[in-house]
């Protein structure tokens, strides 16, 4: 047999074949260093929409939406086949629990699939998500009458809604400026809800109207042997512990968490009023808050007062009304809400959330998206939602001042708080695109306190990484 | 028993004569008997890519300033890694990670060679025991951090309702919270340990262990003396898996308590996937990836070198 003498692959020759393959594993990133992150997005997509509107102009076509669970999310669900009855588009729905919902949304946002066309989207995000071109401007579709119908009355939004979804991306200039990002859906004021059965039993008539009171009041209901506790807040270590209570309170009693002087920002969660205040929320948590404070994200918090181990919750009261509604908890229809302490010059100053609808700017199906954005965030279907019982806060006037008045008419309460704070209520954090990290800074150093450390350096400390974080 | 011994023919007529000259195999062209090494060598090619790819493009971001906000990035060389080694945040991860690491595996590898002891003693409830034992690493980690951050709830967590903690005691509290997931690891990889031990606990010779019962050893003379030194690379190997995966740990501690409270179990990889994930920060993210990968590739080499002298002693080669 004649023995094969063909080339052997000696030991140098492999390692330059390998030498090769990994010079050419590596050039690739060189060589695609433009497209770094996924390929670039797409131009905006209205321009390409003429003749007359027509809700049946993309007939036939499948749209991919992504929501979270959420009470605006389930009062909708049974309205889609409505949708699809009338524009012919079938609507695919991904959902995904909240504490993961933006996780994925930026990887995949980040990834630059437009697997999603339209998603669910809350205000802040589009601080982080708008720069890198990741959504798309929704100002041309409102704008251009062959994509949107003329009864949509998007002036009928509430003008704070509106304005909380639009910013320029200029570090200083307040919301209200630049494209319309995301179209608002559902928004949640932070304020007070507490449990009447108990505090009726007690006697308490008279709800406190300052923060100082509003502890005595939270650590007098706490009886840790009767497994209750006084209130009830989010304490986990993510960016949504700030939001709620935290920074509605804390606004309303002077603080700020940046200025600008005119050319950057400079982190204010070290002023005297800011260190004061939260030392106070912080003795409040031990005094009167559940024992795990440091991991309760709102559902633990929500769940807490329905179960009625919490007497009072200080978050949004879109959250708490679900809660009252017959058999939905053991505490349902003990459930009433007051818009929480004032501040110190009577203010009552709110931080507000909004679920909005936002499209991706990579999305190849933007007019059947734009289309099921405009029939959900529209006057029909958010009736409809209302009328569901459990949607509450329609982000439009005319719902508002009509069904949800009438459906939420028995909620002890809350719609008299909701007028004590509308006028005031708005998005009290200042825009800027390194929110999550520096929110989430803080909540860190909240739990730091929490657990011992001294709250004024601690504070300092958080402020002065943040100034430098924010104006890079 | 009977044998049979093969007949041999020593003719064969019917058959035809063998060829005089053996045939030439067909001339295999120039080109292609250069190309066919490297043909043969694509699969492992395409594999070591494979795995190459993502770590280089990793690592290439490390070197850059891209970030979400930051779409056009360009290179700043060493910035990232002079932003991260500076930052107190970093080295209290890396302090959360070795402490994690080191006091995970030690203490998986003593319960683990215990119960692969008890269990090496054929009874009825060993054999019980051992199909129970495997249950705990069918559950994936997430699943059995959700599990456990219902068991730690202060209010309606079974945990303190059992030991008698009332409803203040809270395991994932500052000072607590290292060590509740170091519990919660322990159940899950325990098994893991003690399963590899027990395997290489069966695979050991009876011969020595029966000549110093006939001399009067003690059983812990012998676990010491006999049973230890030959048992050392199982041992060893349940030590580098298990170290090697604890310096990487991120699933179930994510889920028990974010890293938090403060950065109180702020592993490397929770420090990676907040920078990558949710600050968007994508190049400080592969940063810390680098330098955790480093870190691991260090303790490796050194593992598998003790490793390697522990197998040389076990078979006699070094004293």
């Amino acid at each position: 047999m004649t023995r094969f003498t063909g080339p052997q692959m000696s030991r140098r020759n492999m390692l330059a074949a390998l030498g090769i393959t990994g010079a050419a594993a590596a050039s690739l990133p060189l060589l695609s260093a433009c497209g770094v992150g996924g390929k670039a997005s797409a131009p905006n997509g209205a321009g390409e929409v003429s003749g007359g509107f027509d809700w049946r102009k993309a007939s036939g076509q499948t749209i991919n939406i992504l929501q979270t669970p959420h009470p605006y999310q389930l009062s909708y669900q049974p309205l889609l086949k409505e949708f699809t009855e009338l524009t012919g588009i079938n609507v695919n729905v991904d959902l995904v629990p909240e504490a993961d919902y933006f996780t994925k949304l930026n990887t995949e946002l980040a990834g630059g699939s437009g697997k999603h066309d339209a998603f669910m989207l809350g205000a802040y995000f589009i601080w982080q998500y708008g720069p890198p071109g990741w959504i798309e401007d929704l100002n041309p579709w409102l704008q251009n009458t062959s994509a949107t119908n003329a009864e949509y009355d998007f002036d009928d939004i509430f003008e704070g809604l509106r304005t909380s979804t639009r910013w320029d991306f200029t570090l200083g200039q307040p919301l209200g400026t630049g494209g319309q990002w995301a179209i608002p859906w559902g928004f949640e004021n932070n304020v007070v809800a507490y449990n009447k059965r108990i505090f009726d039993e007690k006697g308490i008539t008279k709800l406190p109207d300052r923060f100082d009171d509003f502890i005595q009041l939270a650590v007098d209901l706490t009886d840790r042997s009767q497994n209750r506790y006084g209130i009830a807040t989010r304490g986990s270590k993510s960016w949504a512990t700030i939001h709620p209570g935290f920074m509605t309170q804390y606004t309303r009693e002077g603080a700020v968490d940046y200025t600008f002087n005119g050319s950057e920002l400079i982190a204010e969660m070290d002023s005297d009023k800011a260190i004061e205040f939260t030392k106070k929320w912080i003795e409040m948590q031990h005094q009167a808050g559940p024992t795990s404070w440091t991991t309760y994200d709102y559902p633990n918090a929500t769940g807490d007062l329905g179960d009625g181990k919490a007497m009072m919750v200080f978050d949004a009261d879109s959250a708490t009304y679900p809660k009252n509604k017959p058999g939905a908890s053991k505490e349902a229809g003990n459930l009433a809400w007051y818009p929480g302490p004032a501040g110190p010059d009577g203010n009552y100053k709110t931080n507000l959330w909004t679920w909005s609808w936002a499209m991706s700017a990579n999305s190849r199906n933007k007019l059947p998206a734009w289309l099921f954005m405009q029939w959900a965030t529209g006057k029909e279907s958010m009736n409809k939602a209302v009328e569901g019982g459990t949607y509450a806060d329609p982000v439009r006037k005319s719902v508002f001042d009509t069904t949800f008045k009438r459906i939420a008419a028995d909620q002890y309460g809350y719609l008299e708080t909701f007028e004590t704070v509308i006028g005031q209520s708005k998005i009290q954090f200042t825009p800027q695109k390194k929110f999550f990290d520096t929110t989430q800074n803080w909540a860190v150093a909240l739990q730091d306190i929490y657990g011992g450390d001294d709250a004024a350096s601690r504070l300092r400390s958080l402020a002065k990484t943040n100034t430098s974080k924010v104006n890079l | 028993m009977t044998t049979q011994t093969p007949k041999t023919t020593p003719t064969q007529p019917d058959r035809p004569a063998a060829p005089q000259a053996r045939r030439e195999l067909p001339t295999v062209p120039t080109w292609r008997r250069k190309l066919r090494p490297y043909l043969l060598s694509i699969p492992a090619l395409v594999i070591v890519i494979g795995i190459l790819y993502p770590f280089v493009v990793g690592a290439y971001y490390a070197f850059l300033n891209y970030a979400a906000v930051n779409p056009n990035p360009h290179f700043v060389w060493f910035d990232n890694f002079k932003s991260v080694l500076g930052d107190q945040v970093f080295w209290q991860s890396v302090k959360v990670t070795a402490i994690f690491a080191v006091a995970a595996t030690a203490v998986e590898t003593v319960l683990g060679v215990g119960l692969a002891l008890l269990l090496n003693r054929s009874s009825i409830i060993g054999k019980i025991f051992e199909k129970v034992l495997i249950l705990p690493l069918m559950i994936a980690p997430v699943i059995a951090g959700v599990i456990w951050k219902l068991m730690f709830n202060p209010q309606f967590g079974i945990l303190n309702h059992v030991l008698g903690l009332g409803n203040t005691f809270d395991w994932l509290s500052s000072s607590h919270a290292l060590f509740s997931v170091v519990l919660v690891d322990l159940w899950i990889f325990t098994p893991f340990v003690a399963i590899l031990v027990l395997a290489g606990m069966r695979s050991l010779p009876k011969e020595p262990f029966e000549a110093s019962e006939v001399d009067g050893a003690s059983w812990f003379y012998m676990f010491r003396k006999l049973m230890l030194p030959m048992l050392w690379p199982y041992i060893l190997v349940a030590v580098i898996f298990r170290f090697m995966d604890n310096l990487k740990v991120f699933d179930h501690i994510y889920v028990l308590t974010a890293g938090g409270p403060g950065v109180a179990t702020r592993t490397l990889q929770i420090g990676a996937f907040e920078d990558s994930i949710i600050n968007l920060d994508y190049s400080r993210g592969s940063t810390y990836m680098l330098l955790l990968w480093i870190i691991v590739f260090i303790t490796a080499r050194y593992l598998v070198s003790v490793l390697g002298k522990a197998q040389r002693r076990a078979a006699g080669a070094e004293s």
